[in-house]
């Protein structure tokens, strides 16, 4: 186990993973949150908000993604 | 899930049956035949069988138009009118129209090819190969290109690098950031989003389920503590649950993010 550098970089990618998923869990919640206020206060435009609210955890989901290829990469 | 038996488990040790190598449970480089320069792999086979399903449920779903369709028919037709007036002509706007057998098929291929990772006896999404997900990525990305410059001409180069909504100061440094994200991060973040959300929900469900019937099946070695294998198969299942709405999901998504970026082609300035 000492000195194994595959072991090392398995973590390092690990933690680099993790901090990855931190700003994309931040922003899908604060897209998801904000959707919700606004078929809250407009129910009538709750179809064109999910539309909207999809592409946006999309779009932010897509950084966390990266991460998690890059995990396998690494 | 069988490679799991195959595969060495140290369930004394392990609380999940983590694989030596993730390559063990992703792939199937065995050919079954080989014409030419070819090896046909259960995964091309069941690249296949998906485009047929495609072909099939849109054939006989849409053969007859009938006044009172039968269920079958008033299902693909639902999925249809859900592809053309929801993400086509929403999105779009009326020329969406003209768009839609692309999406409908692209719609169609992935979510069959996503659903066959919830399919008993298959259990592999095809588009958890990255060949897939990025053919399907580089065909929108070739699409949205060539309407864009057909449409609106060198201008449509232009005004993405040359925005002229922008205080002039700041236009090479929005026109670069705005020339990457088009042109190299879309293809990219489409193909991997489908990509990678098929292989975590793969990953997940071989590992829970695989460790289940691992620890099950080792009941005779390692005694009552072969009950967390039923623990781990039961969140596996509720995962299961989980994969077959994210299957639909991504299936829309890759589609709508296919519409929204044509939609910018054919009208740029919004």
């Amino acid at each position: 186990m000492e000195g194994n550098i595959e072991v090392l970089k398995g973590a390092i990618a690990l933690i680099g993973y993790g901090l990855g998923a931190v700003g994309p869990g931040i922003g899908i919640g604060i897209v998801v949150g904000n959707a919700i206020t606004a078929m809250a206060r407009q129910p009538e435009m709750a179809g064109t908000v999910r539309t909207t609210m999809f592409l946006g955890v999309a779009l932010t989901e897509a950084l966390a993604l990266i991460g998690f290829v890059l995990f396998f990469i690494a | 899930m069988l490679a799991a038996q195959e595969h060495h488990c140290d369930v004394a040790n392990e609380v999940i049956c983590a694989p030596a190598n993730v390559k063990d449970w992703f792939e199937f480089t065995d050919p079954w035949f080989t014409i030419g320069p070819i090896n046909f792999t259960r995964t091309s086979f069941l690249m296949l069988l998906a485009a047929a399903i495609t072909v099939g449920l849109l054939y006989f779903g849409l053969r007859r138009n009938r006044p009172v369709p039968t269920k079958f028919e008033a299902a693909i037709e639902s999925l249809v009118g859900f592809v053309r007036d929801g993400i086509a002509r929403d999105v779009i706007g009326p020329e969406g129209t003209k768009y839609v057998p692309y999406l409908l098929s692209i719609f169609m291929l992935i979510l069959v090819g996503n659903l066959f990772e919830v399919t008993p006896l298959i259990n592999f999404p095809i588009t958890s190969r990255m060949a897939l997900p990025a053919f399907l990525s580089l065909l929108t990305y070739f699409i949205f290109v060539i309407i864009g410059f057909s449409k609106n001409g060198i201008h449509y180069l232009t005004d993405i690098a040359w925005p002229k909504a922008v205080p002039v100061g700041l236009r090479w440094l929005v026109g670069l950031i705005e020339v990457v994200s088009t042109f190299a991060l879309r293809p990219l973040t489409l193909a991997i989003r489908l990509f990678a959300n098929l292989v975590a929900g793969h990953l997940m469900l071989t590992l829970l389920l695989g460790s289940g019937v691992a620890f099950v099946l080792a009941v005779g070695e390692i005694g009552p503590r072969a009950g967390i294998g039923v623990v781990w198969f039961a969140v596996g299942m509720v995962f299961f649950l989980f994969e077959v709405f994210v299957a639909v999901l991504q299936a829309y998504i890759f589609t709508l993010l296919s519409a929204v970026y044509i939609q910018a082609s054919v009208h740029p300035e919004h």
